[in-house]
């Protein structure tokens, strides 16, 4: 009842949308929708449900489900004064309000998916509903930036269909893609045929998750696309695509695979963080600097799964606390870009000057993403090196700081730059009338009040995490 | 005759990979359309007929007339009549194709030891399009001949699929219809925006960013 409420709101609020075509109502419907989610997430929490065959919540899903749901809610509140200052028709709003819907509901399509061939079609949907998002700005960049994006991850999504074909033909006598089946027969499947197929989904999905080599499309679109928007797909597409890769990879796992998954999702994961290594350090577009970050995190992800039972749970930790971290980010992001009217770096002096607000929510989600203590990605890291270092590999291990630390003295030079000194001249007039208001900051400071109060006191979360790692 | 039927669908492959005129590549996914059609109705059999009438509605309606009928119309409206000077010669591109065709073949018979219930000459011809198809997309430089490259591998997936016996349940096929239809129309739309906006609808214009 719950997952039938999810999938189908966007829809009627949709058509509800279409008829009004005003931005206000649009805003106010998104909002509507985040707390139908949110409610709906917490009641699968505390009791499991399915709908259909094909949509269910299992311990590992409902983790992605509620970061989902809690980030939507956010970005969705900030998103109501945010559409405000955007200049558009209003067919453009109603456009964008309704993709809005359908973009979040999608993903849980994704995320709630029992079957494999299910996941697979929302995954594509989520590059569909979302295209409209970026483009909204409908300038020549962020057109640029549409088809990147539509045009690579549908062949990358279309290569995870062949991986799915594959899959099947080694399935021999039955043949069920729902995950449990999958599960149950895992050592019956052609090992042959299961290696090949593992490596097509790995780099189809891995194409939405932005692992390193078919990253392409990432920095473009999440530097061109309005800020609310760049929060979720940093903070819960990149999720969703990984639990595709992840539900596929356990099947291996069962079947006694798992030296070949571990060693591919290693070198995915150190080949993340090297190209984001490389670019992040002459980065000169503060957008692009969180995007080249997602990737370096969505690596670390990877390295956190592929580095056994440890690791498996601090992946999960990990992936929690980045998304409202890079929510925060993106959506901080995008006050700066409303105050200075650039995304360059070097075009933004005296964050702090400016709005005192936005600075210091620039700098401690900076200080939290770089996975200082009292914020989760500490932990998380500490976890991930420990787990690399009982396997024995300590080449990987030293490899695995080089990385951090080179990304993290690149993005602290910019953070730092932006943020103090003093404010050009011309500008003090200006930011003047370019105020915000309490939502464009409240979204920001929840999220990260919420992951302090997290790693002080896991409490339930800790037993969620622990449920998610034990059925991966 | 199968067997026949699948030596033409990959003859159309060999011939576009050397070709430059757009219309012919549209001419051929017709014909594709057409060939899957015909392998449909003849290979398929009657187990599910309700999955049979789907298939051919999907083959023949969708893939032979409305997707080309679609192509044709963004063709004529952005004014697109041939292939720029590509990054490969086309005799080079042709004679890949035929090596990848080689290579597909020899996979294939390699891989029968593999699983037994393959049948090599699909499997073959279904890879190698796909793999030209991903040649096309890398070597063209018109947005078009890109998305043509998407719809034949698609085309070749859908081959791919056909060479297994088992079938995605139906709900399933329907999505994955759905979406693709709606990925073909995006690419339309976006297609006509680049071309209003830049004047120009090759790779070339979409190269600003970067770092």
């Amino acid at each position: 009842m719950m997952i039938a409420m999810i999938l189908l709101t966007p829809l009627i609020l949709s058509i509800l949308i279409f008829m009004r075509k005003s931005e206000k109502f649009g805003g106010v419907c998104n909002l509507f929708y985040a707390i139908v989610l949110l409610i709906a997430s917490f009641r699968l929490y505390l009791k499991p449900d399915s709908f259909t065959h094909f949509f269910g919540t299992d311990q590992v899903n409902i983790l992605f489900l509620l970061i989902l749901a809690v980030l939507y809610l956010g970005v969705s509140f900030y998103n109501t004064e945010y559409i405000k200052h955007k200049k558009a028709s209003a067919y453009s709003h109603a456009l964008y309000a309704i993709n809005f819907l359908l973009f979040p509901a999608s993903m849980a399509g994704v995320i709630l998916s029992t079957h494999l061939g299910m996941l697979w079609v929302f995954v594509e949907a989520t590059t569909l509903t979302s295209a409209y998002l970026i483009y909204f700005n409908q300038s020549g960049s962020s057109l640029e930036a549409t088809w990147k994006y539509i045009f690579i991850c549908s062949v990358g999504i279309a290569l995870a269909f062949v991986g799915i074909i594959i899959l099947s033909m080694g399935l021999g006598n039955s043949d069920s893609l729902f995950f449990d089946d999958l599960y149950k027969n895992a050592k019956l499947i052609n090992p042959f045929w299961l290696k090949l197929s593992l490596s097509f989904i790995l780099v189809g999905f891995g194409t939405k998750v932005g692992f390193a080599p078919v990253h392409a499309w990432l920095p473009d679109a999440h530097s061109e696309s309005p800020s609310p928007v760049s929060a979720l797909l940093s903070g819960t597409l990149l999720n969703a695509a990984l639990l595709g890769v992840i539900r596929v990879s356990k099947i291996l796992k069962l079947a006694g695979l798992e030296w070949y998954v571990n060693h591919l999702l290693l070198l995915m994961g150190f080949l993340s963080l090297f190209i984001c290594a490389v670019f992040i350090i002459r980065i000169k577009n503060y957008k692009r600097m969180l995007a080249y970050s997602s990737i370096e995190n969505m690596g670390i992800i990877a390295i956190g799964l592929g580095s056994g039972e440890l690791g498996t749970f601090a992946a999960m930790l990990h992936l929690t606390a980045h998304s409202f971290i890079k929510a925060s980010l993106f959506l901080t992001s995008g006050n700066i870009v409303h105050r200075f009217g650039t995304k360059n770096i070097s075009e933004v002096r005296g964050l702090l000057n400016a709005d005192k607000m936005t600075g210091w929510l620039w700098i401690v989600s900076f200080i939290a993403i770089a996975g200082m203590p009292p914020f989760p990605l500490f932990l998380s890291e500490f976890f991930i090196a420990k787990s690399l270092l009982s396997n024995g590999s300590i080449f990987y291990t030293i490899l695995f700081f080089l990385f951090l630390t080179i990304i993290l003295a690149a993005m602290g030079r910019s953070v730092l730059r932006m943020s103090f000194g003093d404010m050009p001249l011309t500008d003090v007039q200006v930011s003047e009338q370019k105020k915000l208001s309490i939502p464009e900051y409240l979204p920001q400071l929840v999220f990260l009040m919420m992951l302090i109060i997290m790693s002080m006191l896991p409490g339930g979360f800790l037993n969620l995490l622990e449920h998610a790692a034990k059925g991966l | 005759m199968i067997d026949f039927m699948i030596i033409l669908f990959g003859m159309t492959m060999i011939y576009i990979a050397g070709t430059s005129r757009i219309d012919v590549y549209v001419r051929a996914l017709f014909m594709q359309g057409i060939l899957l059609f015909l392998l449909v109705i003849t290979d398929y059999g009657t187990k599910h007929l309700g999955n049979l009438i789907f298939l051919s509605f999907e083959t023949l309606v969708v893939k032979a007339i409305v997707i080309p009928m679609f192509l044709t119309k963004i063709i004529h409206k952005n004014e697109i009549q041939r292939e720029v000077e590509p990054y490969i010669p086309y005799f080079y591109s042709r004679l890949i194709a035929s090596i990848i065709f080689a290579l597909g073949f020899y996979a294939a018979y390699w891989s029968i030891g593999k699983a037994p219930d393959v049948r090599p000459l699909y499997f073959g011809t279904s890879v190698s399009t796909i793999i030209i198809g991903l040649l096309m997309i890398v070597t063209r430089k018109k947005i078009i001949t890109h998305v043509i490259g998407f719809m034949l591998i698609e085309n070749g997936i859908f081959c791919l699929a056909l060479s297994i016996a088992k079938e995605m349940p139906f709900i399933v096929a329907l999505g994955v219809l759905l979406d693709l239809f709606i990925a073909v129309y995006l690419f339309g739309l976006f297609i006509n925006k680049i071309h209003d906006t830049f004047a120009e609808t090759d790779v070339q214009t979409l190269s600003h960013l970067k770092d």
